[in-house]
């Protein structure tokens, strides 16, 4: 019984669901949601919207109160959903981000790595990935976080952002105190990170992340010695832009940087994962 | 590349050439749903059941079910089948109750490489041949303002 309610952009012009959607719209709205499967569905209130009830994905990026950009909001990989899934039978959806698999796919000439990056990388794929802390169901580290399949929210607040991850229902802290960056810091798997306003541009920067993290599926490393620096920009309301700049002497031989966007998802709900609530892959690598 | 017909309670393989390049990019690239790299599986192997659900697992992360196979030999062997998350499956319109126990299912899928009678699913048909658990998440897409390398 998929649920084949179409969302109104999907909608051809001359479709009668799409002047129906507003009508639509208001009959969720009165549902109560015990009947609905959660809130997939339920409409996201206070977001800007077109006449067709759709969201308004050009709008200009919300501001907060004090006249900062705000983030705050449900995001995934901007990448398109692929049609194979659409008409055909398979059950798996290529939704997903190049960066998942290479983080520096984008890059010439690709990442690069250090002669100890390389060594890395030549055990981690002889193993066929089954030593990715995210296969056994470690914590979403950001950076890579940004490129997971499963949805973030952020909850923005003056002196705080928050990440949300429904992978291991996980949490990462930006702090925009003004406080400065730990010294010598106890290495943890997000690290220590504050931000802080370059015009409507949010500069996140990190350090004391642990010594044996993953950027990648394919195991492109990144370690303790590493400084990170997000430059967070929401473009409009639907996309958001994030540079993720990597200067980690240890693994890589110069900074370099990537560009990741990412698109905002209304009208649904975070759904936590307990990675290790059922995980059966790990035993299933070769030895 | 043989399709008998023994559509029922056959356990079928078919081997499908690829070059060891698309091997190995196949072995890196998971499936969007999937939190680890999909190696423990060939892809280069397919393989087809019937038979009948004996459990449903939904839970993360990843969903499992278990269908009841009589192979060739008539001795009854239990599949287990990997699938993508819960998660994943619910935004798609699916949820724990679409597949129950005893229902008759036709399952494709590549098998593990180091373990017996486990695979990852592809497709799903129940006895009337309607595809399971497919589609895709019905979402807003936004038209992508760059990207790229700097």
């Amino acid at each position: 019984m998929l649920r084949t309610t179409k969302r109104p952009s999907q909608l051809k012009s001359n479709s009668p669901l799409r002047s129906l959607w507003p009508a639509m719209l208001l009959l969720v709205l009165a549902t109560p949601a015990a009947v609905m499967a959660q809130w997939l569905n339920y409409p996201t209130p206070g977001i800007p919207r077109l006449a067709s009830g759709a969201p308004d994905l050009k709008a200009p990026a919300p501001r907060t109160p004090d006249g900062k950009p705000d983030f705050s909001g449900m995001w995934f990989a901007n990448v398109p959903s692929r049609d194979n899934c659409r008409t055909g039978d398979c059950i798996q959806e290529e939704r997903m981000a190049r960066e998942q698999i290479n983080i520096g796919t984008k890059l010439p000439g690709g990442l690069p790595y250090t002669e100890w990056s390389k060594e890395q990388m030549k055990v981690r794929r002889a193993n066929g990935g089954r030593d990715d802390p995210h296969t056994y169901c470690m914590p979403p580290n950001f950076p890579r976080a940004w490129t997971l399949p499963q949805y973030m929210r952020i909850l923005q607040t003056p002196g705080l952002m928050v990440v949300l991850h429904e992978f291991n229902e996980a949490y990462r802290e930006v702090h925009l105190d003004g406080r400065p960056l730990p010294k010598n810091p106890n290495p943890t798997w997000n690290g220590y990170s504050t931000g802080h306003w370059e015009g409507d541009t949010l500069v996140i920067e990190t350090n004391g992340i642990r010594d044996d993290m993953w950027l990648d599926i394919q195991g492109s490393p990144v370690t303790e010695s590493a400084r990170i620096t997000e430059r967070l920009k929401r473009v409009n309301f639907g996309v958001m832009q994030i540079e993720i700049a990597v200067d980690d002497p240890k693994a890589y031989t110069k900074p370099w940087s990537v560009t990741i966007e990412m698109a905002v998802q209304v009208d649904t709900q975070m759904l936590g994962e307990i990675c290790n609530d059922n995980e059966q892959d790990v035993k299933l690598y070769k030895k | 590349m043989t399709t008998t017909n023994r559509t029922f309670h056959a356990v079928k393989y078919r081997l499908i050439p690829l070059s060891a390049f698309v091997v190995l990019c196949l072995a890196l690239v998971p499936a969007a749903w999937a939190h680890h790299s999909q190696s423990e599986y060939d892809s280069r192997k397919k393989v087809e059941v019937e038979g009948t659900v004996s459990k449903v697992e939904w839970k993360s992360p990843h969903a499992w079910i278990h269908v009841t196979v009589t192979n060739d030999k008539g001795e009854k062997v239990n599949w287990r089948f990997e699938l993508p998350s819960p998660n994943t499956l619910m935004r798609r319109g699916w949820t724990r109750d679409s597949l129950k126990i005893g229902d008759r299912i036709k399952v494709t899928g590549s098998p593990a490489r180091n373990f017996p009678d486990i695979g990852i699913a592809t497709t799903i048909k129940d006895s009337n041949g309607k595809a399971l658990f497919t589609g895709v998440t019905e979402i807003y897409e936004p038209e992508a303002e760059s990207g790229g390398a700097k």
